[in-house]
């Protein structure tokens, strides 16, 4: 070979990698994403799970009209489009697919797990980063890899409430109450599961459907049976309810139980007398925070939406920082935000930190509350073993 | 036992109270409303924005809702049953359920998802006996009920208009014929079923709070209790009404809390088959 082909063939793959290198970082760079970049969420904004529904449109809005309000990401606005997907899985599927027609980069969904469950496999078809913040246990285990979830699930809750009750509080005869959907049926079992490892046996196992309104013969079977506290599980109205009939039929449990306990929703329908008193473990919620910045972040957030923020509303909020910091580093390539999703390990979101683990899931930090009045304190936040 | 006795006659007084909101249209156009439940909740929704929202006193915030619910009803006719008279029944019923999910969701927009409660009109505290709790709004709940079943009877018996109402239910075409000013009467009955249903809304929303999809079980349940006491039959919905809340109290007790709205079902099927015309007798089964 001679001199000059051999600095003829040096230069060829010097300017050939050159190239790849300037094609690399053209990829990785936000400024070539799409104008406006195309987010898709579907939630329940109506239907009986409307309250829950519009935690994760509020989060989620409020991010990305904050984000557009600051130029963007990389100067690109976000265009979010938002599907309802009432209370039905089936509406929750066509809802997805209406979405998709608008070739998202990034779809998020609800915290209703069986509606995420119908939507899992049209998603993961489509190859677009999902990210939810459905609760139940199972979700990420479907085995998609564009999958996520950034809140809290019931399989850590049904661990710590338990521990929490029988270690910390002392009770050893607890009644159990769950609303009777995937949501509390699921974390009941899991609940009673965990009892089990504890050698505990919970007095009673009651629930009640999504749309009862009358807990009180649940209650007094829970009374009836000698329990000394009670686990409740369930939404904001319904568990209101139930400490409201608990206080009606003079029921004094210490009660421990999902956020719902110390959410401003709830906690806006009881007395102070009726809320004192009352546990709950679950997603970080922003009230009880000292920072400035939050509190003042969780009245904005009252004042636009006249829905008190709480644990969903941060973690859809977050996700959608997370995905600009993101995007800002690897650009809108499908795969590597995805990548980039499943490498997550210590950002910063408003309450917690977020760190990936093989599932899909991000989030590992739980807040142990209890409620003063109608002031609802953090005892502690708690991390899940491993984090 | 007492205190699931009392609260079972609790729920099931604010079932009957719905029945006979419905009973009351039916006894008159012989239509099932099925949207009778969101009328409920729409009266519960007014009552708070009176009461609480603007902060009007309680008796002012039930004496403007009775008002709007019964223009609410007149409405409700001009907008539902007057375009379909005369068509199929099922057309009629499909389009009261239709109404139903338009108001459910007109309330989410207007009021948003959140459940907010409203004051009781009565205070006090519980009367205890026995061990025994009973609070002063489940005695109002008691004591508006007799009241309200004993004017309904009253007014459909022995008053000129109730009459004409009756005479209308049984024939509306020979009751135009010899100068029973019909339209006048249907409406009347509308916006009568309507101020029935507010009143169980402005009753419920104290003790199990008031958000937009509240009126679709208790809706139900209202048909159901008809269904058990006889379509038509006051006496009967009443009963039927008490009757459905000590079954589903007692079987969420003894046998399961998980099946408590199958209960309703399982009874209805049972009360039909045993006594096809409910346990009083329907007053018409002509149209359902």
């Amino acid at each position: 070979m001679s001199y000059l082909s051999l600095k003829a063939m040096v230069t060829g793959v010097t300017a050939i990698c050159l190239a790849a290198a300037v094609a690399i970082e053209a990829k990785a760079d936000a400024t070539s994403c799409p104008s406006p970049i195309p987010f898709g969420l579907t939630t329940a904004l109506t239907g009986n799970l409307a309250l829950l529904g519009t935690q994760a449109r509020n989060g989620a809005e409020f991010a990305v009209d904050e984000i557009n309000a600051g130029g963007g990401i990389s100067g690109k606005k976000i265009a979010l489009t938002t599907e309802d997907t009432g209370a039905s899985s089936t509406d929750a599927l066509n809802a997805m697919n209406r979405v998709l027609e608008g070739k998202p980069l990034i779809i998020f969904s609800s915290m209703i797990s069986p509606h995420v469950f119908a939507q899992t496999e049209v998603v993961t078809k489509s190859e677009t980063p999902f990210l939810v913040g459905a609760t139940n246990a199972k979700v990420t285990a479907q085995g998609s890899k564009w999958l996520f979830r950034t809140h809290v699930h019931d399989g850590q809750l049904a661990d710590l409430i338990p521990e929490y009750l029988v270690k910390t509080l002392g009770k050893t005869k607890p009644g159990i109450m769950a609303v009777a959907d995937d949501y509390g049926l699921g974390a009941s079992k899991g609940i009673q599961a965990a009892l089990a490892k504890l050698k505990v046996s919970p007095a009673a196992v009651t629930s009640y459907a999504p749309s009862d309104k009358d807990m009180s013969a649940q209650l007094l079977e829970i009374k009836d049976k000698g329990a000394d506290s009670l686990i409740l599980f369930g939404r904001p109205a319904d568990v209101t309810l139930v400490i409201k009939q608990m206080n009606d039929l003079g029921i004094k449990l210490t009660t421990i139980g999902n956020a719902s306990i110390v959410a401003q929703t709830t906690l806006n329908n009881l007395s102070a007398a009726e809320a004192d008193g009352g546990y709950a473990i679950g997603g970080m919620i922003p009230q009880t925070s000292t920072d400035a910045k939050i509190l003042d972040w969780s009245k904005r957030v009252q004042e636009k939406y006249k829905v008190p923020a709480d644990n969903f509303t941060v973690s859809y909020y977050d996700t959608v920082y997370l995905l600009k910091s993101i995007i800002e580093k690897v650009g809108c390539d499908k795969p590597a935000i995805r990548d980039a999703l499943a490498a997550t390990k210590d950002w910063n979101g408003m309450l917690i930190t977020y760190q990936a683990d093989p599932q899909g899931d991000l989030a590992h930090t739980l807040g142990i509350y209890r409620n003063e009045g109608k002031t609802p304190k953090l005892t502690g936040p708690i991390r899940e073993s491993g984090y | 036992m007492g205190q699931l006795v009392v609260n079972g006659l609790a729920l099931g007084s604010i079932y009957a109270l719905v029945a006979l909101g419905l009973l009351l249209i039916f006894n008159t156009v012989q239509i099932v409303n099925f949207a009778q439940g969101q009328l409920l909740m729409l009266g519960a929704f007014i009552g708070i924005s009176c009461a609480v929202t603007h902060e009007l006193p309680v008796a002012a915030a039930w004496a403007i809702t009775m008002v709007a619910m019964a223009l609410v009803g007149i409405v409700f006719m001009v907008l539902v049953y007057f375009p379909l008279r005369g068509r199929p029944a099922f057309l009629v019923i499909l389009t009261t359920i239709a109404m139903g999910i338009v108001l459910e969701n007109l309330a989410l927009i207007v009021w948003g998802p959140l459940p907010v409660s409203l004051p009781s009109p009565i205070h006090g505290p519980p009367l205890r006996f026995a061990g025994v709790v009973v609070s002063m709004h489940q005695i109002f709940i008691f004591v508006t009920l007799a009241v309200i079943l004993l004017l309904q009877f009253f007014f459909l018996t022995k008053t000129r208009f109730g009459i004409l109402m009756q005479a209308t239910a049984q024939d509306l075409h020979t009751a135009r014929l010899v100068g029973i000013p019909v339209n006048r009467t249907i409406a009347v009955a509308f916006a009568f079923g309507a101020v029935l249903s507010g009143i169980a809304g402005l009753l419920v929303a104290p003790i199990f709070l008031a958000e937009p999809t509240m009126g679709g079980s208790l809706g139900l349940k209202g048909f159901v209790v008809s269904v058990i006491g006889g379509f038509g039959n006051l006496p009967g919905a009443v009963i039927g009404g008490l009757f459905l809340g000590l079954i589903e109290t007692f079987g969420a007790r003894y046998i399961s809390s998980n099946f408590r709205d199958a209960y309703a079902f399982v009874v209805m099927i049972a009360v039909l088959v045993a006594w096809p015309r409910g346990l009083f007798g329907e007053k018409s089964s002509e149209k359902v």
